[in-house]
């Protein structure tokens, strides 16, 4: 009986330890891991810290043979440009830098926020400036780059929105950009069109295209990103409209529903339904970047980020592509609503720490810049101040942006001015776009969507 | 008697362990979390508000009814082709085991693939339905763009991958049928229809019951193909409870996104317990 009961007892244990091992196996691996990675993180941060500010003072003459880092990209960015920093970092630094891709969109944030709540992130992450990084909870995961002295040289526009809570974390990997529209010139020749200064002329122009038998406006909703952009990139007018709206919005005070101009941002999307490519709800972001730079279609509400897709598919077109603001009511107030780039940021937990941060400061070097611009085009200014845009940067650039910042009439995109962004944006945007739903039955959604962000940021939202 | 009680109950150790770690501790920390504002870090409790918010909120509420939609269509359906194929691939046809590996085939593929491929089919204007449809003279349907038609489209295409395992559960049933029953019915003069509905439906009960409850679930759970096909749109109007969590996680609402599991866990139990209950009560009779 005993003897029964002992290995009735000897079974049982060794069941359960054999199942634990199978199934915990690679979970307990990484707690391990991370745990002592947080240990050892914390006595190595301050002896490191300083280490790399010293290292980063002379970073000429540092070198990281042989170190190699880890750097994770969404695919929406063009890989030209950063493989080309890259390339100059290994010469100049000796680093290595590994590349690891990842999707876009709301399963890219997913993967972001996996890895970092799990301690799998690589060593530098590039994400979005602004509300979005803010949502990330960054004092969390990111290294603390405010005393590097490469975040100096920053545009204060951009360095706002990578700073939360008074700690600057990103580095620009880019250049700015507009959300604006990308129009076809030849479309424009032919028919005898002007640049429209006010949304009423946007129409009329639309009208008129669409009667010539063109396709006026593409739409890529199949991409539902893209499907906001008009909302987003109409900021300029809703705040020349009401020009504290950023702050009150955030206080829980402005609604888009009961402000005007911020039911016209909606209202814009609903105007252009009838004017979209047959297909519009199902062609990607791609199928739009093919379409403008062959003219099958007129318009197309974008980030100028399309720009360098579409330069690195079609370097000729380049000439036929030019930009416009989405305009407003007003002839005279006619801005261009501005993109901050995303950024790299340095995940706290990063071996080589030194390493890491020399290629930070390489990146925003007038080397790093010029190696970037060497394979990617700029989308719009830098956010380096001192850094101008090249010779050879894209006519619709060079001449139909920079006139905007010339004349100082550019804002930012709400995001940048905010923490609070409907993570339902795209899904309003694409309702109201494709006719499901009106402009102010959008805007209240939108409102009502912010509120769950509100709520998770704990702002007293009603 | 007390001593080989005890011998007994150590055998249920191991499974009541697993059963505590991997279903009892997430489903009571998911219950708790479901009540609060969190970050992983750091939780607000906030009562209710997140439950109130799923239901309040169109584009969350939604999801319920299109789950359920969708759950009980692509179940239903699924009952009806697959006893009909099931009994066409019971009876003397020569190529019987030919078929039966091509009606099973589209289970074998990934369920993510199978979503591409058919939103490539479904394209409103280089999409293969459409060509054809207009290769015919119809003018064609945006199946995922249309509102009306996109959840269809994607319980459409849910069927066609999901009958294959419905029809072989309904295979097993339908050949533990005892001849006999049809050879007495055929000597009472019953012809193939009223053997059809009097012997095979009666006797097959017991594998359609699994199918009703192994496609339901399925259906409430479901998560991959709306993603692959729609990701929840054109707006919301494919969105399932599943994605609703997904995307609520994405955003980083992990507090809303619990509460979403939470009420999809309800959801499932209070419709999956009754219906087996009435299920197996008329298996009984």
């Amino acid at each position: 009986m005993k003897f029964k009961k002992f290995s009735a007892l000897l079974l049982a244990t060794v069941m359960v330890a054999g199942t634990v091992a199978g199934c915990g196996s690679s979970s307990s691996d990484s707690s391990a891991d991370s745990s002592s990675d947080a240990a050892a993180e914390e006595s190595t941060d301050a002896a490191e810290e300083d280490a790399a500010t010293e290292e980063t003072a002379d970073a000429g003459d540092a070198s990281f043979d042989g170190v190699t880092i880890t750097l994770l990209k969404d695919t929406d960015i063009v890989d030209d440009g950063i493989n080309a920093v890259i390339e100059a970092a290994n010469e100049k630094l000796g680093i290595e830098v590994e590349v690891e891709q990842r999707v876009g969109g709301a399963d890219g944030d997913n993967i972001v926020k996996t890895r970092l709540a799990s301690g799998d992130m690589a060593d530098i992450c590039l994400y979005n400036s602004g509300s979005l990084l803010q949502a990330l909870n960054p004092s969390e995961y990111f290294q603390d780059l405010s005393n590097e002295e490469f975040v100096s040289k920053y545009d204060e526009t951009y360095k706002s929105t990578v700073t939360v809570d008074g700690v600057t974390y990103g580095v620009p990997v880019s250049s700015s950009q507009a959300g604006a529209i990308l129009y076809y010139k030849p479309d424009y020749e032919e028919l005898g069109l002007e640049v429209p200064k006010t949304w009423d002329e946007f129409i009329a122009n639309c009208d008129a295209l669409q009667a010539a038998g063109k396709t006026a406006m593409i739409g890529t909703f199949g991409d539902s990103w893209t499907s906001q952009v008009m909302y987003l990139g109409d900021n300029y007018n809703v705040l020349s409209a009401e020009p504290d709206f950023a702050e009150k919005f955030e206080a829980g005070e402005a609604k888009y529903a009961t402000t005007p101009a911020g039911v016209e941002s909606f209202q814009k999307l609903s105007d252009v339904q009838k004017y979209y490519n047959e297909d519009y709800l199902a062609a990607t972001y791609d199928d739009g970047c093919d379409m403008i730079a062959n003219g099958e279609g007129t318009h197309w509400v974008i980030l100028t980020q399309a720009l360098s897709n579409i330069y690195s598919l079609y370097p000729e077109a380049m000439e036929d592509v030019g930009v416009f603001a989405i305009p407003g009511d007003n002839a005279d107030d006619n801005g261009l609503t501005v993109w901050m780039p995303s950024s790299l940021y340095v995940n706290k937990n990063a071996e080589n720490m030194d390493a890491v941060l020399a290629f930070m400061d390489f990146w925003v070097s007038d080397e790093g810049l010029d190696a970037y611009a060497s394979a990617v085009l700029p989308d719009g200014p830098y956010c380096i101040q001192g850094y101008e845009l090249p010779d050879n940067a894209y006519p619709a650039v060079k001449d139909d942006m920079q006139a905007y910042f010339d004349a100082g009439k550019t804002n930012v995109a709400l995001e940048f001015l905010t923490a609070v962004k409907g993570s339902n944006c795209p899904a309003i945007c694409q309702e109201c776009g494709s006719g499901q739903t009106t402009a102010e039955e959008a805007a209240a959604a939108y409102d009502e969507d912010c509120k769950k962000q509100a709520v998770q940021l704990g702002l007293d939202w009603k | 008697m007390n001593k080989k009680k005890i011998y007994s109950t150590w055998f249920i150790v191991p499974s009541l362990a697993i059963f505590t770690i991997f279903f009892l501790i997430p489903l009571l920390t998911s219950l708790f979390y479901s009540l609060t504002v969190w970050d992983f870090k750091t939780f607000r409790f906030v009562g209710l508000d997140n439950f109130k918010m799923f239901f309040s909120e169109k584009s969350l509420s939604g999801s319920v009814v299109n789950t359920l939609i969708y759950a009980v269509l692509t179940s239903g359906l699924k009952v009806i082709f697959a006893f009909f194929i099931a009994v066409f691939l019971t009876s003397k046809i020569r190529t019987k085991n030919f078929l039966r590996s091509v009606v099973f085939f589209p289970n074998l593929v990934s369920t993510i693939a199978v979503g591409i491929t058919f939103a490539a089919l479904m394209h409103p204007t280089k999409g293969l339905f459409n060509l054809a449809i207009q290769a015919i003279g119809l003018s064609g349907v945006d199946w995922l763009g249309n509102v009306h038609v996109a959840l269809y489209s994607v319980i459409f295409t849910d069927i066609w991958k999901g009958v294959g395992v419905a029809t072989v559960i309904y295979i097993a049933g339908i050949q533990s049928i005892d001849k006999t029953y049809y050879e007495a019915a055929s000597i009472d003069g019953a012809n193939g229809w009223q053997r059809l509905v009097n012997v095979t439906v009666p006797l097959v009960r017991p594998a359609m019951n699994s199918v009703i409850i192994l496609s339901l679930i399925g259906g409430l759970r479901t998560f991959d193909l709306i993603w692959a096909m729609t990701g929840g749109g054109p707006g919301f109007a494919t969105d399932v409870v599943a994605s609703v969590v997904y995307k609520q996680y994405a955003a980083g609402f992990y507090g809303l996104s619990t509460a979403g599991n939470v009420i999809m866990f309800i959801l499932i139990a209070v419709i999956a317990f009754p219906l087996q209950k009435f299920l197996l009560s008329r298996e009984e009779d």
